[in-house]
């Protein structure tokens, strides 16, 4: 700590609030960045730091607290503005033009070209900047083709063109091979050495560690903790993510287990999840836990058959089945409730009813083919008397509902469908607190009554509370699967960010 | 003492209001006008763009579109007009025609629903090829001298006043009423126009339900060319030329979304009758087919801004009484 406080710092955000609608997405946040330093910035999904990434970038204002820049308070009103300030982000996808070469695509934010572009300094200046990272790109080539780590390389280059003095780097690894984060961190060694604050955002923790100096841990909103990489261990940093208090959750009532409904062996997925093996049994929640990224919603769109698997035997009710199409799965009983109600989930201009029917409309239909509009009324109203969807009509459009009933009438849609699996992907994102704890008592009395349900959620506490058994995902990896007593927070996160229990650490020895 | 505007923010209400309109002073200016002879003339002018307008109603809202079915019509007439030339009896000729369309239906719909294709490039190949394989049966020949029973089938009244190729739309478009506002297909051909990812998501099938529109829409194509062959008593290469952009206009006039999703049968009827009245009323006031045919546009335009412009205006002034409450409640 005393190293670094001798430096003055270039930006710090000072008690930073922010919110939206219904979340308080920070609370009261503070965060100094000091040149030639790595710092790391983590936390679960929902955490905070895109937020706070996102004022640090201009795209968002706070609500309350200040932004010093060289001690001086500033407004950063706009991208431009962060850009004009040294500050810039680069993401987990490089924001890279295909068709423009390695040159152009590094000078690309600068506007005062006049009318005819000067190739030869153009590609001169590009490579001084290419050099001063010690990369060896050709600045002629286009930058179709380039390697990811080589994307990033060009975003770097780009951000040095700018005069970077705060360079963000949003999960800048999420995509590469260990090969490739290699050759990034060196890039990220070469800024630190050169005086650059670097904001690191990362969820694996071997990285973090190997590339930090300073770590800080947000988690809902909250600053939790900030401290120099000596003076944290690993499992007190993932204690203190996670150290959520889930006193507030519902817990999901024991029911006795029925008999095995699926039964899923080395499912896999070509580009998304590999060898994913477990089973659900009749009244069984089974959670799927993990941090974004982790490919669960893949697993889920592959048991509806979206996107069917291309490996992997599942069976069903005893009989093996090959899931192809949603229609399919209907057929035999499955449903998948999807995290994007929106796109995927409800049809906004259409009405509730007409919502409700969808999945199941040739059970309204007359031997004619026509609809049966009343029965199909008096499916809606049922629904909304049983789930307390919060409506004047059933008429009305789906898209005038709030979140929260929104979520109501998609769980109505597929429970008329009355499946034996119920697959969840995070039912209960952005919506209240009340409405959460509706949709919670739902999956309880579902369960209750038999359903096997699989319940993917990012929300740690959630998923914990809710299941009676936990799978972990890892970037399309299956980590272990824990019973009930077993999952506890820590065991669970510790899984999702890379370290499998009872087995070799992966990568780099450390204990 | 608020002004119900409901009924301008429904495109279908303003265009009731225009028809009566137009209606109105052609029967004032022209006697004899609204005299069921003069109506049947007044659709058996057009009638074959607006039996297909019936099918490319259902397309344009499921958020395609068929640029091919001119092309289809005119490839169908003369497929049968080639066969009958070969000297194939009439009968098996027409069958030959309906076949072409059912089969040129076919072909568009593996492109777009199998393959993948979006239908303005598979439909808009689809214009040009049916087009090329219509001049290349017929080359620059025109055949004519049919059986005197088909041609009567084309310029005769059939069963009272009306012709044949009036009561086939009649039917027609009852049944395209009760597919579209009353049946589960038609319930699909919405939910996809709005959003074909939800129906997919939902288990419906999406390149099915739009296999069957296509299907359907060069085949009912094809028997709005054969009764345009029988109307004229001959077919040639360059029959229904250009015919799909007029009908395309009869949809979207009559407040069907060119993004899909929203729109009725009962607009699309509504637009016809405006189109051809205001036709009509303008040719008998000696205003050219040009002038009338800039007028069309003109509605078409309207017809994208009015629905727009009726909810803004309605917003701002239920702003402004807003404000004058507030005004009245701080005094």
């Amino acid at each position: 700590m005393a190293e670094t406080q001798t430096k003055q710092p270039i930006l710090e955000m000072q008690h930073i609030s922010k919110r939206f609608d219904a979340t308080q997405a920070l609370e009261d946040v503070s965060l100094t960045l000091y040149p030639g330093e790595v710092h790391a910035l983590i936390g679960e999904n929902g955490a905070g730091k895109s937020t706070l990434i996102k004022i640090m970038t201009g795209v968002h204002r706070p609500d309350t607290g200040t932004i010093l820049l060289d001690g001086q308070p500033t407004h950063i009103n706009n991208s431009q503005e962060a850009q004009t300030l040294g500050i810039a982000a680069i993401y987990q996808e490089p924001m890279i033009f295909p068709d423009l070469n390695v040159a152009e695509n590094i000078f690309i934010s600068h506007r005062s070209r006049g009318m005819v572009v000067n190739w030869g300094r153009l590609f001169k200046d590009a490579e001084a900047i290419l050099a001063q990272l010690d990369v060896k790109l050709d600045v002629r080539m286009p930058a179709r083709g380039l390697t990811l780590a080589a994307q990033q390389a060009v975003e770097i280059g780009k951000a040095i063109s700018l005069k970077v003095r705060v360079l963000i780097m949003d999960e800048p690894t999420a995509s590469l091979s260990a090969h490739e984060v290699d050759q990034l961190f060196r890039l990220v060694n070469t800024l630190r050495s050169q005086g650059v604050a670097i904001l690191f955002i990362g969820h694996r923790m071997e990285e973090v560690f190997r590339i930090a100096d300073r770590i800080t841990v947000l988690r809902d909103g909250k600053y939790i903790s900030s401290r120099p990489k000596a003076e944290v261990k690993r499992d007190q940093v993932i204690r203190e993510m996670v150290g959520r208090d889930a006193g507030d959750f519902f817990a999901k009532s024991e029911v006795p287990r029925g008999d095995l409904l699926m039964s899923v062996r080395g499912l896999g997925k070509e580009g998304a999840f590999t060898d994913v093996s477990f089973d659900v049994y009749q009244g069984e929640v089974l959670g799927f836990a993990g941090l974004i990224g982790a490919r669960r919603t893949d697993v889920g769109l592959a048991l509806f058959g979206i996107e069917p698997a291309d490996t992997g035997e599942i069976t069903f009710e005893g009989k093996p089945v090959a899931i192809k199409a949603p229609d399919h799965a209907l057929k035999l009983g499955i449903a998948y409730v999807t995290e994007d109600r929106r796109g995927l989930g409800l049809v906004m201009p259409m009405s509730i009813t007409t919502n409700i029917s969808l999945p199941t409309l040739r059970r309204y239909l007359s031997a004619l083919g026509l609809v049966r509009r009343p029965e199909e009324q008096r499916t809606a109203e049922s629904f909304r008397e049983q789930l307390m969807i919060r409506t004047p009509s059933v008429a009305l459009d789906v898209g005038k509902l709030s979140g929260g009933n929104q979520q109501k009438v998609m769980l109505s849609k597929w429970l008329n469908a009355r499946p034996k699996l119920l697959i969840l992907d995070e039912p209960t994102r952005g919506i209240d607190v009340r409405a959460k704890a509706e949709v919670h008592h739902i999956i309880n009395d579902l369960a209750a009554e038999g359903l096997g349900i699989i319940l993917i959620s990012s929300d740690l506490p959630e998923v914990l509370a809710m299941s009676d058994r936990v799978l972990v995902m890892r970037e399309g990896r299956q980590m272990g699967i824990f019973d009930r007593k077993d999952a506890t927070q820590e065991r669970v996160m510790t899984a999702a960010m890379g370290q499998q229990e009872h087995q070799e650490p992966t990568g780099a020895v450390q204990g | 003492m608020r002004p119900d505007w409901s009924i301008f923010r429904r495109w279908e209400g303003l265009l009731l209001i225009l028809l009566i309109l137009i209606v109105g002073y052609n029967a004032l200016s022209t006697p004899g006008y609204l005299t069921v002879g003069n109506w049947v003339n007044l659709f058996q002018l057009s009638i074959e763009k607006i039996i297909v307008a019936l099918i490319m109603t259902f397309i344009i809202i499921n958020a395609e579109i068929d640029l091919s079915v001119a092309s289809v019509m005119g490839f169908s007439a003369c497929m049968m007009g080639f066969l009958f030339a070969g000297g194939m009896p009439m009968e098996w000729a027409i069958a030959g025609g309906l076949l072409a369309g059912f089969v040129a239906g076919l072909f568009n719909s593996f492109w777009i629903g199998i393959v993948g294709l979006p239908s303005l490039v598979v439909t808009l190949a689809g214009l040009i090829g049916y087009r090329g394989l219509a001049y290349v049966l017929l080359e620059d020949r025109s055949i004519g001298e049919f059986p005197a029973w088909f041609d009567r089938l084309g310029q005769q009244p059939l069963i009272g006043p009306f012709p044949l190729a009036l009561i086939v739309f009649f039917v027609l478009l009852i049944f395209a009423i009760i597919v579209l506002q009353y049946s589960g297909f038609g319930r699909y051909v919405y939910v996809i126009g709005n959003s074909k990812d939800v129906a997919r998501y939902s288990g419906v099938r999406v390149r099915r339900t739009k296999m069957i529109l296509f299907v359907v829409s060069s085949t009912v194509a094809a028997l709005a060319g054969i009764l345009y062959a029988a109307r004229l008593g001959a077919v040639r290469g360059d029959m229904a030329l250009g015919f799909e952009l007029d009908i395309i206009t009869m949809v979207l006039l009559g407040g069907v979304s060119i993004f899909g999703g929203t729109g009725t049968m009962w607009g699309v009827l509504l637009s016809v009758l405006i189109i051809l009245n205001l036709r009509n009323g303008m040719g008998l006031a000696n205003f050219s087919g040009h002038v009338q045919t800039g007028v069309i546009g003109v509605l078409l335009i309207l017809s994208v801004l009015v629905p727009n412009l009726a909810g803004t205006v309605q917003a701002a002034l239920k702003r402004r009484r807003a404000r004058t409450v507030e005004v009245v409640a701080a005094e």
